[in-house]
């Protein structure tokens, strides 16, 4: 076990080299024009220009540049050229937030899913899991950001019953700070309960004509027991695995849009403003991040499923 | 009659007097401030929440340069020269700021010499000295601020940029911190340099205000307010100062004790706040679609001034077809004003000056009655653009049309696309962020044919507007004078002007004569000026506690509550 | 989006398979595409979805004959200064203050059905033209992904070894970015200059952009299956057997491998679709997408979210208009899976 996660570290850090690497290029090296024109930004003058030019060495080999740019990130010297805030400290103050939604949304999208699933699966071939199903594909099939858009209008604007946006610090009120974020949580899960329940349908339905349930069943245990004992716990691991890698993806992906219909403030919203203004340094810093923490959750997922499955280790 | 009657006119008499008292002494001011507000006596104190929708760039006078930082900031940050605050006309003329005296200018219009006021002290208590103006003018040179290039033209100037050190010296610049005296040496004349002294840039800070963005700590002023708190992106909070000197009727102090701006970055949120009470004031005008709720159900505090702003249409002519000038005749011919005027939700005045009202040399009658090209509040003349476009032989003439993703400014720039397709051209608009777009125009190697411009004054100085379209000023990389306009006559008779110190009456007329040139020569197609609402909460005032300043806007210290 | 998922033929493996496959065909006399169409055509919900698609394709290609007969104006055709006939009264397009005109239906012969925008153009014209864009991205962008998806996929399974380990390394990089976050990242880069591949340039408001950067940033999620099923297929004795006739490798792939990914690859094309059309939609929302004033269902949404106070069906109308066309995509998608194996499983593999 510990060379597998020896080995799987390398492979992480390895990885994570080459993003930064990808990263890079993608902002400097790949598109047309000169980048120092495109950090300038709005602040572009011939001396602003030519100061972000000898600052990221842009007059220099791609090593260098490449260097200088991973240095700048890493060590929070990295500023915005259109707030002349430090990006790293917008990106802490924006984390909090961040977390708040992902992980509320994450076990909500657990919690309903495993429901659906679990009884789509008992009730397989009838009507209400055909009907399930369609729900799940309609979840699938809406923009998060238009649903985010009519739920914060209607349920927030309109009817008044849910705040219209906006976010409360946790310390500050925790009630609050949940009711602000119901919402944005529920927009969220939509999406993945969708995808979720169907997979856990399936795996449901696998697990409970597996040999060892039809032993449970011979042994005189009830349908409920075998239900969660057995079917369930067996039908979590490769649940568990995607619900790493995909809680890496909302942070990544979902949150952005999210944020920015709910005005969370947060490390999506900062990164999705920055994108309006074309800032290129909160993006190059906020997609190397990113991209970052969605390796380390391959990584720890990998291992942990490992842990559960020893098959995997030999591979 | 006899007895009865007058008593009874006496006691009439009487009661009479006592509602005449009762009513003159109400609105009595319990402050110490002097008047000098909208009409009535202003109540002082209390505390207001206000919004805008995006942060300002800079809290910091050497380095602001838009709307959301200059509005609150000119009130923190008083220059040597500024602007009366009285509602009247003469808010746009200069008066002493923290100088004594109006600068005394040499014979040959190169030598300014002013005298510190005594005895003054920053917010936060320390003594104001004349070296602190030298101090304030390194920081924007070294800084390499959007306002650096009102200074260069004072001598030495150029030479403490290229040497690169904070703490080198401006030889230009002379200060005695004993008598107050400082003297400023130009290179040569510069009508405007008064009025660039009236810059919040210009503004004396303590001299160790470090070399630093100090957004986060704004430095202390001089001025009825000043900033306590500033955390980027959130909020800012002013309050009002407690060492403001006494400056004269004409720089009142403020009547409110506290002022929170909140950054808020919806509107229809705002605009919502405003009318529950939530919030007293949103910087930005309500949105498009609540405005017309607004002027019909709230107009008793809302209101809209024309601002003095130009936006217009650059023709490049240096790349066919606007090198022909019968076709910028006819674009000028052609474009519908009113139209475009309601891509702005109402919010711009049509006219065709290039000068604005407000600035010195601005034409009332060509702006609006005599326009050359046609009654600005009229549909335009399509068929003889149409006709003159096909003389010209550039029907079907490929056009790309340049506009940035700002609002409006990207529906405008479609709308003009469109416009100049019905004129018989092929026109595509071409969006670009708003973040690039101004210096991807002022590139010559962008060669961009036509597209959207405007200007918001600096200070009410026909020069502030002419170098728009001054040949001086083309460069080949960050030019501002998109069209690349070079006329002789016009550029010949802007250095003249730029030359004359004081802004006389017979200066501004022949300002107005340049303006009147420029239109008519179709240079330019200026289509509206700009304007911007007032929009107050119940509780504040409207009626008595309400400036607009013709320079810097709301003038948050003219607000009271009811 | 999450990690897509794979299909794999998890049924009985090995010659038994072959044999059950033979003998299904002895007795139908049908081929495994001629089962899977009827199983499908017993499929009512996935064929009324699939109809569904159709009938919302069909739309947005007609939009020129909408703008043309029935609007009587273009996606960009402005109508500031416009007035209409509505029921005898002339009525502004937008007024002075700005505001545009709603939904008139068929007041006004057909103009303005669902209103217009602040610019004055017809929101029902762009809304089709704005479909056409959204579709034609989401077509190309899924053309792209399956093409780069086959050429990487046989290339790492069939040749193994170092190509493997290369493609594999680089598929892996691609994947470790949240795909709106490479979206974004790829938009605001070549947003501003374009792209320039030798003597070719791209600018950076092209639909080429948008298009290239979707269909690479969905290559991992389609390359990894094809890639294990071409592993499993070149195991295979027809395989064997080819290779003993002395036929080279490329000849191999065209005629042995590819033939059998069809089913993998129709199924994930039609997912791939859909989720192309999506990210498409949250990519213009952004700002890193579609540039305006190109029309598309992303860019209206985001243009009616302004306006959802006094306006919520420029809103509701273009997002109902992707929901169903994604909807529809999924359901028929799934259905064809179901009916090219009905034994095929949803499994998982990272």
């Amino acid at each position: 076990m510990g060379r597998f996660v020896v080995r799987r570290l390398i492979q992480m850090l390895l990885v994570m080299f080459a993003v930064s690497v990808l990263t890079f290029l993608i902002f400097n090296v790949i598109p047309n024009g000169d980048p120092e024109v495109r950090m300038a930004g709005r602040q572009a003058n011939e001396s602003t220009i030519a100061a972000i030019r000898e600052e990221w060495g842009f007059d220099e080999n791609l090593v260098v540049q490449y260097v200088t740019t991973m240095k700048k990130v890493f060590t929070g010297d990295l500023q915005s050229y259109y707030t002349q805030l430090p990006v790293g400290e917008e990106i802490l103050k924006g984390l909090p937030r961040t977390i708040s939604l992902a992980v509320g949304a994450a076990l909500l999208w657990m919690f309903v899913a495993i429901c659906l699933g679990l009884y789509s699966a008992v009730k397989a071939g009838r009507f209400a899991d055909r009907f399930l199903t369609i729900i799940a594909l309609v979840g699938i099939s809406m923009p998060v950001f238009w649903v985010g858009a009519l739920m914060s209008y209607y349920l927030g604007f309109k009817l008044g019953w849910f705040p219209n946006g906006g976010y409360v610090e946790l310390t500050e009120d925790p009630i609050d700070w949940a009711y602000h974020l119901i919402l944005p949580w529920t927009a969220l899960a939509i999406l993945f309960i969708g995808f979720y329940s169907r997979v856990l349908r399936s795996n449901v339905l696998d697990t409970i004509n597996e040999d060892y349930v039809r032993t449970a069943r011979a042994k005189g245990l009830g349908e409920r027991q075998i239900l969660i004992r057995h079917v369930l716990r067996n039908s979590m691991i490769p649940i568990v695995t995607l619900w790493g890698l995909d809680f890496g993806a909302v942070v990544g992906g979902g949150a952005i849009l999210t944020e920015t219909v709910f005005d969370l403030q947060g490390v999506g919203q900062y990164a999705a403003d920055a994108v309006g203004q074309l800032d290129v340094p909160p993006v190059l810093a906020t997609t190397i991040f990113l991209a970052f923490f969605v390796t380390l959750m391959n990584a720890v997922v990998d291992i942990l499923y490992a842990y559960l499955d020893p098959r995997i280790r030999l591979q | 009659m006899g007895k009865l009657s007058r008593r009874t006119l006496a006691l009439f008499l009487a009661v009479l007097c006592m509602a005449v008292v009762a009513a003159c002494g109400d609105d009595d001011d319990d402050g110490g401030g002097g008047g000098g507000g909208g009409g009535g006596e202003a109540k002082t104190g209390g505390s207001i929440t206000i919004s805008q929708t995006s942060q300002p760039d800079f809290l910091d006078p050497a380095l602001m340069y838009t709307v959301n930082a200059i509005e609150p900031s000119w009130l923190v940050y008083t220059p040597l020269l500024t602007y009366p605050r009285t509602g009247t006309d003469r808010d746009s003329e200069l008066i002493p700021g923290l100088a004594e005296e109006m600068p005394t200018i040499s014979q040959d219009a190169l030598t300014y010499e002013l005298t510190l006021r005594k005895g003054m002290k920053y917010s936060d208590g320390s003594p104001v000295k004349a070296s602190d103006f030298e101090h304030s003018i390194k920081r924007v040179l070294n800084m390499e601020s959007g306002g650096s290039a009102f200074f260069l033209g004072i001598e030495g100037a150029q030479d403490y940029v290229d040497a690169g050190k904070p703490e080198g010296d401006i030889s230009g610049i002379e200060t005695n911190d004993q008598s107050g005296k400082i003297t400023i040496n130009l290179t040569e004349p510069d009508g405007s340099f008064s009025h660039v002294l009236s810059m919040w840039f210009a503004a004396p800070v303590p001299s160790d205000t470090p070399f630093r963005n100090m957004t986060e700590t704004p430095p202390p002023g001089v001025g009825p307010y000043m900033f306590t708190e500033s955390v980027p992106n959130r909020q800012f909070v002013m309050e009002k100062n407690p060492n403001f000197p006494d400056l004269g009727e004409d720089i009142p102090p403020g009547n409110v004790d506290k002022i929170t701006t909140l950054i808020i970055k919806n509107a229809q949120r705002q605009a919502q706040d405003v009318i529950s009470g939530e919030l007293d004031y949103m910087q930005d005008p309500p949105p498009a679609d609540i405005k017309p709720e607004v002027k019909a159900e709230y107009s008793d505090r809302y209101e809209e001034v024309t601002t003095a702003s130009t936006y217009y249409i650059f023709m490049n002519q240096r790349v066919p077809p606007f090198d022909k000038p019968e076709v910028r005749e006819a674009v000028n011919y052609g474009i519908d004003k009113p139209a475009l005027a309601r891509l702005f939700a109402g919010e711009l005045a049509p006219g065709c000056s290039f000068l604005p009202p407000g600035v010195p040399g601005f034409d009332e009658a060509m702006d609006i009655e005599e326009c050359p090209w046609g009654n600005p509040n009229e549909p335009p003349d399509l068929e003889r653009a149409r006709q003159m476009i096909e003389e010209a032989g550039e029907a079907g003439t490929q056009l790309t049309v340049y506009g940035n993703n700002d609002d409006p400014t990207d529906k405008v720039t479609a709308a003009i696309a469109d416009q100049l397709n019905k004129m018989g051209f092929e026109a595509e608009p071409k969006i670009l962020d708003g973040g690039v777009y101004f210096q991807t125009i002022g590139s010559a190697k962008e060669r961009a044919q036509i597209g959207f411009a405007n200007w918001f004054q600096d200070f009410p100085h026909p020069k502030n507007f002419m170098f728009l379209v001054d040949g001086a000023s083309i460069q080949p990389t960050l030019n501002q004078n998109f069209g690349n306009v070079d006329d002789p006559e016009i550029t010949k008779g802007i250095a003249e002007l730029n030359q004359e110190p004081e802004l006389t009456d017979e200066v501004a007329e022949r300002w107005r004569e340049l303006n009147v040139q420029l239109v008519e020569e179709a240079h330019i197609v200026p289509y509206g000026h700009r304007k911007l609402a007032t929009f107050l909460s119940e509780r504040m005032d409207f009626e008595n506690c309400r400036r607009f300043h013709p320079v810097y806007n709301n003038d948050y210290s003219s607000w009271c509550l009811k | 989006m999450a990690t897509e998922p794979v299909i794999e033929q998890t049924g009985l493996q090995g010659p038994a398979a072959w044999e059950e496959q033979a003998e299904r065909e002895q007795v139908h006399g049908l081929g495994p595409w001629r089962l899977g169409l009827r199983r499908l055509r017993r499929n009512k919900v996935a064929l009324a979805f699939g109809f569904l698609f159709v009938l919302l394709v069909a739309a947005c290609l007609a939009a020129p004959l909408w703008a043309d007969h029935v609007a009587k104006t273009g996606p960009d055709t402005n109508h500031l200064s416009d007035t209409i006939q509505v029921d005898g009264e002339t009525k502004n397009v937008v007024e002075l203050d700005g505001v545009p005109i709603g939904p008139q239906y068929f007041k006004a012969d057909g103009r303005f059905f669902l209103g217009a925008d602040r610019n004055g153009r017809d929101i029902m014209v762009r809304l089709l033209y704005g479909g056409r864009n959204s579709l034609l991205i989401g077509v190309s962008a899924a053309l792209i992904t399956t093409i780069l998806s086959i050429v990487l996929g046989l290339l790492a399974g069939y040749f193994r070894g170092g190509a493997d380990i290369v493609i594999r390394a680089l598929l892996d990089i691609i994947w470790s970015f949240p795909v709106i976050i490479l979206g974004v990242a790829l938009g605001v880069a070549l947003a501003l200059g374009g792209l320039s591949i030798g003597p070719i340039t791209i600018e950076g408001d092209s639909l080429l952009i948008t298009i290239g950067i979707i269909g690479l940033v969905y290559t991992p999620y389609m390359s990894r299956p094809i890639r294990g099923q071409v592993l499993a297929l070149r195991e295979k004795e027809f395989v064997e057997s080819a290779r003993a006739q002395g036929a080279g490798p490329v000849r191999i792939m065209f005629t042995e491998v590819l033939p059998n990914l069809a089913s993998t690859l129709l199924v994930f094309f039609t997912l791939l679709i859909a989720n192309a059309v999506l990210l498409e939609a949250a990519l213009s929302f952004l700002g890193a997408g579609v540039r305006p004033p190109t029309p598309s269902w992303g860019t209206m949404i985001d243009e009616g979210v302004d306006r959802i106070a006094t306006a919520p069906h420029l809103t509701i109308v273009p997002g109902l208009m992707l929901v169903l066309t994604v909807l529809s995509l999924n359901v028929f998608g799934d259905g064809v899976r179901d009916a090219l194996d009905p034994r095929a499983k949803v499994r998982i593999e990272h």
